[in-house]
């Protein structure tokens, strides 16, 4: 029996019930209807450049290993052996050239297929008993510049429709410079809160407003008293494609001003020009301004900062956050140090933006153990602009980035999916090719 | 580094800092420390216990301004990241150029401190309680006069609101250098065990 969520989120009033962040009921049809359907990041491309490399990672609770196959393609495939169920690999990333399971010594190839095992004959004298029916259940990938995603969802449309046209903003911080871009190096920054994994997804899809108020004393230091940070309406936008959103303005390097590092200012500012060329002066001025993102479900980032991170769902109140920070592969060396050093100052544990936000997420859904409590909605009512009505910008667009419109849509988005018996009840936004829109 | 001066915005970039190569070299250094050294005599191990009980304290009952001044200008200190590799891996376990939790001169502390001292920080306020306990104190003399090469373990308790607690327990490397009578830390390599961070921050000093 599957739950209708129809009555827990009234997405145009923006009337969210509190359940939804706190029903282990619930939770467990998330996993099967929104995350085991979804297109999940599970890596980036420069993370597993060579044959044999591989990382290991989470599709919601599924573990997985991503790994880059002797023909260059990438596999990802549970990270649990079907013979009792054993995980197999248990490092984060690596090199080699295959698994191996620790209980009974079943190898497992790149590709995830089941190789060999010791004692082989005796499975060579079993009735039935065929190697290619017991590898390692293997997932769908697909790359987006870099990003590579996966879903165990046969039914799933392709990766391209399930980013639709978010992939035209998407370059604004994946397509800047010529050579794509990369991870810094060192693995996945990883912590854990004990909040609802969707109020940091909600959060980064379309909330600036917190900023204003969370992030006062963060931004201090480096900014002034009260931020300095301006956030207005005029000239910002809120864009939303299937249930992805970004909130932005048009500051080209707002959210990067606040790591306090005039080099790296002074040359973000030295490439303004070529990437005008490259992207178009709307385009361009998303790079690294006031602004936040998240692709429907869990994978958000920051302009600016160019933190990518995953929230990964451990229950109904325990979220795992995973980030890494993203640079274009052709910046100079001591500018990517400069980012290294700049977003794990403001967006990692220790940071000095993150410390701040941790602490509203966990109360946000503690709050729920209360009956009464819980038997509350929130309000994700703020609609002070209307949607943009032309075609220039793909997507459903309002102006100004402080609303509450993509996190409506973000949770009507998780309505569908989760109402959703099948595919055919998710629709999806037709991608339009669009122009070079709003030059 | 007051409250009273944070209207005034204090220009972080006149702090000392350390450059890149600077910051490498000194992560070399701190990686290099196995207590290879000659022990450093009984007097200099007291002290130097003294000391670290101090620095507790002032962290503890949130002195930092006189826990700043504690600090080398040439400061690096740094708290790595944990990746679970195999042993086989022949990848240097831990790079100066990797990601961090903690990769910070004399001038980003005082980032820090200035972020506290703004009375706008809400998860700091009602304060957060912290005890750090500091133990295993192993201290080596080094090719330098008046430079110590001090290893110790620390339980970095700290408790917030009603249940919100974290036990963060590591190990220290650190660089202490003696100057006339006082003692300064040079260098400040954090060991922290776990390869995810079993809380939501590292809002502590260590
Ligand atoms: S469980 Fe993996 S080999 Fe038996
Ligand atoms: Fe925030």
């Amino acid at each position: 029996m599957s739950i209708n969520v129809s009555g827990l989120v009234d997405w145009q009033r923006g009337h969210i019930d509190r359940r939804i962040f706190w029903d282990p009921a619930i939770y467990e049809q998330e996993l099967e209807r929104v995350f085991a359907r979804s297109w999940l990041f599970v890596a980036h491309e420069s993370q597993i450049e060579e044959p044999g490399a591989f990382v290991t990672t989470y599709m919601a609770q599924d573990n997985v290993i991503v790994a880059r196959a002797s023909d260059r393609s990438i596999k990802v495939f549970l990270n649990s052996c079907p013979h009792r169920g054993n995980r197999v690999c248990f490092a984060d990333s690596g090199q080699g050239r295959q698994f191996t399971c620790n209980y009974h010594g079943w190898a497992f190839g790149l590709d995830g297929a089941l190789k060999r095992m010791p004692k082989m004959a005796l499975y060579k004298a079993t009735p039935g008993f065929r190697m290619e029916d017991w590898g390692l259940k293997r997932a769908r990938v697909e790359s987006y510049k870099g990003l590579v995603f996966a879903t165990f969802d046969e039914e799933a449309p392709s990766l391209g429709d399930w980013l639709g046209d978010f992939r035209w903003y998407l370059d604004a911080v994946l397509d800047v410079e010529e050579g794509g871009t990369e991870f810094l190096p060192g693995g996945a920054t990883r912590s854990v809160m004990n909040c609802n994994w969707k109020f940091p997804a909600d959060n980064f899809v379309g909330d600036i407003y917190h900023a204003l108020w969370t992030h006062l004393g963060g931004s201090e230091p480096t900014l002034g008293r009260h931020g300095g940070v301006i956030v207005e309406n005029e000239r910002s936008w809120q864009v939303s494609v299937n249930g992805h959103g970004w909130e932005f303005n048009d500051s080209f390097l707002g959210n990067a001003a606040t790591m306090g590092d005039r080099e790296m200012l002074r040359y973000m500012k030295s490439r303004q020009e070529a990437i005008t060329a490259r992207l178009g002066e709307f385009r361009a001025k998303m790079w690294g301004s006031v602004a936040s993102a998240n692709i429907f479900p869990n994978f958000s980032f920051l302009p600016g900062y160019f933190t990518f991170r995953t929230f990964q769902p451990k229950g109904p109140t325990k979220t795992e956050i995973h980030a890494w920070t993203l640079v274009p592969k052709n910046m100079p060396d001591d500018i990517k140090d400069r980012f290294r050093r700049g977003s794990m100052r403001t967006f990692s544990p220790s940071g000095l933006l993150e410390m701040d936000d941790g602490e509203n997420w966990e109360h946000s859904t503690a709050a729920n153990a209360g009956f009464v409590t819980r038997n509350q909605r929130l309000c994700y009512a703020m609609a002070p602009e209307g949607e943009l009505d032309d075609d220039s910008l793909p997507g459903t667009v309002t102006l100004g980035q402080l609303s509450d419109a993509n996190q409506r849509l973000f949770y009507k988005k998780w309505a569908e999916m989760m109402n959703a018996e099948t595919w055919q009840d998710i629709p999806l936004e037709k991608p339009a090719a669009p122009a070079e829109a709003a030059e | 580094m007051s409250g009273a001066a944070a209207s005034a915005k204090p220009d972080y970039s006149t702090y000392p800092t350390l450059d890149r190569k600077a910051r490498r070299a000194a992560a070399a250094a701190l990686l290099a420390m196995e207590g290879g050294g000659a022990p450093a005599s009984a007097a200099d191990l007291a002290r130097i216990e003294a000391f670290y009980r101090m620095e507790a304290r002032l962290l503890d009952e949130e002195f930092y301004d006189r826990w700043y001044d504690l600090l080398a200008d040439d400061l690096f200190y740094w708290m790595p990241l944990r990746e679970n590799r195999f042993r086989r891996d022949n990848r240097p376990s831990l790079s100066a150029d990797n990601m961090a939790m903690f990769d910070e001169t004399k001038a980003d502390i005082a980032v820090r401190l200035g972020r506290l001292a703004s009375n706008l920080v809400w998860t700091e306020d009602p304060p957060t309680r912290h005890v750090y306990l500091i133990s295993n104190v192993e201290a080596f003399e080094t090719g330098t006069t008046g430079e110590y090469e001090v290893h110790s373990a620390f339980v970095q308790y700290r408790n917030r609101s009603e249940h919100d607690e974290a036990q963060l327990v590591g190990r220290r490397r650190d660089l202490l250098r003696m100057v006339g009578d006082r003692i300064e830390v040079a260098g400040r390599l954090i060991l922290f065990p776990q390869s995810v961070l079993l809380t939501k921050n590292l809002s502590a000093f260590f």
